[in-house]
C-alpha cells in the first residue's frame, strides 16, 4: 500500500503582508528581458548600418563634380573630353604649373586663398575657365571683369536656354546653350555672350598677348549629366572645355571655411568673450532645468468614466423638433391639454382617462368667472391651432391667464 | 533618478563662475563636472528605495462624500536617513476635484531603521471601488540636490458606499411606523392583518367588529383588533437599464433609486419585514437574499456600491421572470424603473399580469425637476416650444402611469429629493391598509 506524505509546509512569513517586498524597480535580470527585443533590433539595426557602410562605393559629391554619376554631376562632360583626346587631370592642387598648353577649370573660385589665387595668376595656364566667381577672385585672375551688380545691373538671373549673341566661335557653334546664373561685365578687353539685362552669363577675356585668356560663367548647370543633351550645353562645354590638348579639372576642398568678408559688427561683437561661455553654462543650467522639470513623481492615472447622459435631453430634442418643423398646431395641443389638465381639479371636475370633458370643464369656469365670453374661453382651450409663432406666444399666455385667475380669483 | 532645482540653480550661477574666471571650456567642464559629482555623492547616499518596506491600513469603507483615511507605513531597513516626497496615487475620481495633486503627495523623514506613518485621505466622488495605484518615493540625498526615485506596489481598495441621504427621513417614519405597528390597534380587517386582542367596546367603535362568541363568555362587550401583519416579505428590484443611466441634477436616476431602496430597506426591516434586493438589466447585476436585520443595510449598500447603469435596453422578461423565482410567496414587489412610454408598454406592461396575480406591486420611477423648469418656459419661441415639449413628456408619463394604474400597480413618480420619502409613504400606506 502507498501512501502519499504531504511535504511539510514551508514556515509562514511572521508577517507576510508587512515585510513582502512592494517595489516595482526592475532589476537587471528584469530589464535585461523587457529590453531584449529593442537590443535585437538594435543590434539588427548597426549590423544593417554597417554593412550598408561596408559594401556601398555610393559616395555623395558636390554638384559638377567629373567624379560624379548623378544628374547635377558632370562626369559625362569629363569623359567625352577624354575620349576627344584630352591630357585629363584631376587636381586638389591648382596651384601646379603646367607643362605645355593646358586649360584650368576652377568650380569654385571662392574657395581658394589669395595665396592660391596669385599662384594660379602666375601659373600661366593657357585658358582659365571660372564658374560663378566672387570680386576677389575675379581681380586676381581675370582683370577687367567685373559683377554686374557693381555697375548696378542685375546680379543674378535665372538659367535658361538663350542664344550666344556674341562672335565667340565655341558659343556660335554651340547655337542656344543654357546659361543664366552670376552675370558679368565684359570689361574693356573683353567679350560678353549670353546678354541678360546690363550683364552676360560668360564673359571671355584674353590675357597679356592674346594667347591665353580667362573664360567668366556665371552657371555651370550646362555642364551637369542631366542637362548635357538639352540644347548646345555639350557643344559649349566641349569648346570651352576642349580648346587645349590637356584638361586639369579642379577638385575643390569644401572643408575649407569661406575667406571672411568685412561685415558691419553685430551686438555679440560687442559682448566680451567670457560671456559667451557663460551663455554655454547657462544652456547647460537649462538643460538640468529641464531634466529637474521633466521627472514625473509617478505615472499619470487613468480612469474609466461613465456616460453623461441628461434624462431631460429627449425632451429638448423635441423641442427643438417642433420648432424646426413649426409645429403650432402640436405645440398649443400640449400647452392647451395640460392647461385643462390643471384647471379640473382646481374646478372640480372629474378627469375622464386623463382629460376633462370639454363641456363640463367650460360650463365649470363660465359658471366660476361669468365676466369672461364663454366663446372665448371656449376658443382658447379647444379652438382651433395657432397658425404662426406669435399667436403660438399668445396662446401660451393667455392660457397662463387663464390658470391664474382661477387659481387667484 | 531626479534632479531638484538646486541642481539647475547651482549650474545657473556656475555661469558667473565661468563668465568671470574662466572662459573656455575647461571653466564649463569644471563647473558642469562639480555639479554632476554633487549629484553623483547624493545618489550614492541617499536612501534606497528599493529596499524599503511597505504597509497600507485603514478605512476600506465609506459614504459617498465623507473622506476616508489610508494609512502609508513606511520601513526603512537601510542605516541611512530617508528623506523622501511620497506620491501616493489613486484614480482621479478618488480624490475632491481639484485637490488630487496636494492630497497625494507626503513629505517623510524616516530615521535609519525606524518606521514612520503617512496618512492619505480620500473624498471619493463616484460610488464603487477605488483602487490604489502605485506609490512613488523619491528619496532625496543629503546635499538635497538628486534623488533617488522608484515605485511600490500595495493593493489597497476602498469602496465608496452610496449617501443613504434620505436617512434624515427615517425618524419621523418610524414615528409612523410605531403609530401603526402593534401598539396601535386597528379594528379593520384586511389581506395583510393578523388577530392581535379583544378588549371591551368603547363608544365609537365599529359594531361590526364585535365579537358575540366572546362577549357571551366574558359578560362585557369584547370587539375583535387587528394590527398590520410582521414578517412580510419585499423584494427591491432595480432597473439598472438604459433609463436609469439618464442624469437628473447631477447625479444619474440610479442614485435617487439607491437611495430609495435603503430608505424603504430601513423602515421595513425595523417594522419587522424581509427586504431582498435584486439588480437586473440584461441579466442579474446583484441580488441580496435573506440577510438578517442586523446585518441588511450593510449588506445592500455593499452590493449597491458597484452597481453602474448599463446603457442598454432591460430585458424585462428576464427581469420578471428571476423577480418570481426570488418571491415565491406573496410580496411587495417595489420596481424602481423609469417612467417612459415604450419601454414600459412593450416590456413590461404585457408581463405586469405574472406579478399582479400574487403580489402586491409598486412601480416607483425617479421624475426630472428640469421638466417642471422647461414646461415653465415662456416670454420666447425656444422657451414656449420646450415647455410644449415637456407637457408633452408629462402628459405621456402620466398616461403610462394611469395605464399601469389601472393593472394593480401602485405607480410613484417623484424627483430625485422626494422619491426615497414618497416610496415610504407608499409603503406605510399599503402596510396600514393591510395590503401587504
Amino acid at each position: 500500500m502507498t501512501s502519499t506524505v504531504p511535504a511539510p509546509a514551508p514556515p509562514a512569513a511572521e508577517q507576510p503582508t508587512r515585510t513582502a517586498p512592494t517595489s516595482l524597480a526592475p532589476t537587471g535580470r528584469g530589464l535585461l528581458r523587457r529590453a531584449r527585443w529593442y537590443l535585437a533590433f538594435l543590434a539588427v539595426l548597426l549590423i544593417g548600418a554597417v554593412t550598408v557602410v561596408a559594401l556601398g562605393r555610393d559616395r555623395e559629391y558636390p554638384t559638377i563634380d567629373p567624379r560624379s554619376y548623378d544628374r547635377d554631376g558632370a562626369h559625362a562632360a569629363y569623359a567625352l573630353l577624354e575620349q576627344q583626346g584630352l591630357a585629363t587631370r584631376l587636381t586638389t592642387d591648382p596651384t601646379a604649373h603646367p607643362a605645355g598648353p593646358d586649360t584650368l577649370v576652377l568650380p569654385e573660385p571662392d574657395l581658394l586663398t589669395p595665396d592660391q589665387l596669385r599662384a594660379i595668376a602666375a601659373a600661366r595656364h593657357t585658358r582659365l575657365v571660372l564658374i560663378a566667381p566672387g570680386p576677389t577672385a575675379l581681380s586676381a585672375l581675370a582683370p577687367g571683369i567685373r559683377s554686374s551688380e557693381e555697375d548696378g545691373g542685375l546680379p543674378y538671373a535665372p538659367v535658361r536656354p538663350a542664344n550666344a549673341g556674341c562672335s565667340l566661335p565655341e558659343a556660335v557653334r554651340a547655337g542656344d546653350a543654357e546659361t543664366g546664373g552670376m552675370l558679368y561685365t565684359s570689361g574693356s578687353r573683353g567679350e560678353g555672350c549670353y546678354p541678360r539685362g546690363h550683364g552676360y552669363a560668360l564673359v571671355r577675356t584674353p590675357l597679356d598677348d592674346g594667347t591665353r585668356d580667362v573664360v567668366v560663367l556665371g552657371s555651370g548647370v550646362f555642364l551637369q549629366n542631366g542637362e548635357l543633351t538639352v540644347a548646345g550645353n555639350a557643344s559649349l562645354a566641349l569648346g570651352l572645355l576642349g580648346s587645349q590638348p590637356a584638361l586639369t579639372w579642379h577638385l575643390p576642398d569644401y572643408s575649407v571655411p569661406l575667406p571672411k568678408a568685412a561685415h558691419p559688427k553685430t551686438f555679440g561683437d560687442f559682448v566680451p568673450d567670457g560671456w559667451h561661455w557663460a551663455l554655454r553654462q547657462l544652456a547647460v543650467a537649462a538643460v538640468l532645468a529641464a531634466l529637474w522639470r521633466g521627472r514625473r513623481l509617478g505615472p499619470v492615472v487613468s480612469e474609466n468614466l461613465p456616460v453623461v447622459v441628461r434624462a431631460s435631453e429627449t425632451t429638448e430634442g423635441r423641442a427643438r423638433l417642433y420648432r424646426r418643423a413649426k409645429a403650432h398646431g402640436r405645440a398649443a395641443q400640449a400647452l392647451r391639454r395640460a392647461a385643462a389638465h390643471r384647471l379640473a381639479p382646481a374646478l372640480g371636475v372629474p378627469l375622464r382617462a386623463g382629460a376633462p370633458d370639454p363641456d363640463a370643464l367650460c360650463a365649470a369656469l363660465a359658471d366660476r368667472h361669468p365676466e369672461q365670453s364663454a366663446g372665448d374661453v371656449r376658443a382658447l382651450l379647444y379652438g382651433p391651432p395657432p397658425t404662426d409663432d406669435a399667436a403660438l406666444l399668445r396662446l401660451a399666455d393667455d392660457l397662463d391667464a387663464l390658470e391664474r385667475q382661477v387659481r387667484n380669483p | 533618478m531626479a534632479l531638484t532645482g538646486r541642481t539647475a540653480l547651482l549650474a545657473a550661477l556656475g555661469a558667473l563662475v565661468v563668465g568671470l574666471l574662466l572662459p573656455s571650456w575647461t571653466g564649463i567642464a569644471l563647473v558642469t563636472g562639480t555639479v554632476l559629482l554633487a549629484v553623483v555623492v547624493d545618489l550614492v547616499l541617499a536612501a534606497p528605495v528599493r529596499s524599503l518596506r511597505l504597509g497600507r491600513g485603514g478605512d476600506t469603507r465609506v459614504r459617498l462624500g465623507e473622506p476616508a483615511s489610508v494609512e502609508l507605513t513606511v520601513t526603512n531597513p537601510s542605516g541611512r536617513p530617508l528623506r523622501a516626497l511620497i506620491r501616493d496615487a489613486w484614480a482621479p475620481s478618488a480624490w475632491r476635484p481639484g485637490t488630487a495633486h496636494a492630497a497625494s503627495r507626503h513629505t517623510l523623514a524616516v530615521p535609519g531603521g525606524e518606521r514612520r506613518r503617512a496618512v492619505t485621505v480620500l473624498t471619493p466622488t463616484r460610488r464603487g471601488d477605488h483602487h490604489a495605484h502605485k506609490v512613488t518615493i523619491r528619496s532625496l540625498g543629503p546635499l538635497g540636490m538628486a534623488a533617488r526615485q522608484g515605485s511600490h506596489l500595495l493593493p489597497w481598495t476602498v469602496r465608496a458606499l452610496p449617501p443613504f441621504t434620505s436617512r434624515k427621513h427615517l425618524p419621523s417614519r418610524l414615528a409612523r411606523l410605531r403609530e401603526l405597528d402593534g401598539r396601535t390597534s386597528l379594528l379593520t380587517r384586511g389581506q395583510g392583518t393578523e388577530f392581535d386582542s379583544l378588549r371591551e367596546y368603547l363608544p365609537g367603535d365599529d359594531v361590526r367588529s364585535i365579537d358575540w362568541r366572546a362577549s357571551a363568555r366574558r359578560h362585557t362587550v369584547a370587539v375583535r383588533t387587528w394590527r398590520p401583519e410582521r414578517d412580510r416579505h419585499i423584494l427591491i428590484v432595480l432597473d439598472t437599464g438604459r433609463t436609469s443611466a439618464g442624469r437628473v441634477g447631477d447625479a444619474p436616476r440610479l442614485d435617487a433609486a439607491l437611495d430609495a431602496a435603503l430608505l424603504l430597506t430601513a423602515l421595513a426591516t425595523r417594522a419587522g419585514d424581509r427586504v431582498d434586493l435584486l439588480a437586473h438589466d440584461t441579466r442579474k447585476r446583484g441580488a441580496v437574499v435573506g440577510s438578517s436585520p442586523r446585518e441588511i443595510l450593510p449588506a445592500f449598500t455593499d452590493a449597491m456600491a458597484g452597481l453602474e447603469p448599463a446603457l442598454n435596453e432591460t430585458d424585462m422578461r428576464s427581469l420578471v421572470s428571476t423577480a418570481l423565482k426570488m418571491a415565491p410567496h406573496r410580496s411587495l414587489i417595489v420596481l424602481l424603473t423609469g417612467l417612459d412610454a415604450a419601454p414600459v408598454e412593450d416590456g413590461l406592461r404585457p408581463l405586469l399580469p405574472l406579478l399582479t396575480k400574487r403580489h402586491e406591486v409598486v412601480l416607483a420611477s425617479v421624475a426630472d425637476p428640469r421638466l417642471d423648469e422647461l414646461a415653465a418656459g415662456r416670454g420666447t419661441l425656444e422657451a414656449v416650444y420646450g415647455a410644449a415639449a415637456a407637457e408633452q413628456t408629462r402628459a405621456d408619463r402620466r398616461a403610462t402611469a394611469d395605464r399601469l394604474s389601472r393593472n394593480n400597480v401602485t405607480v410613484l413618480d417623484a424627483p430625485p429629493a422626494q422619491i426615497a420619502p414618497a416610496l415610504a409613504d407608499t409603503y406605510l400606506a399599503l402596510k396600514a391598509a393591510g395590503r401587504l
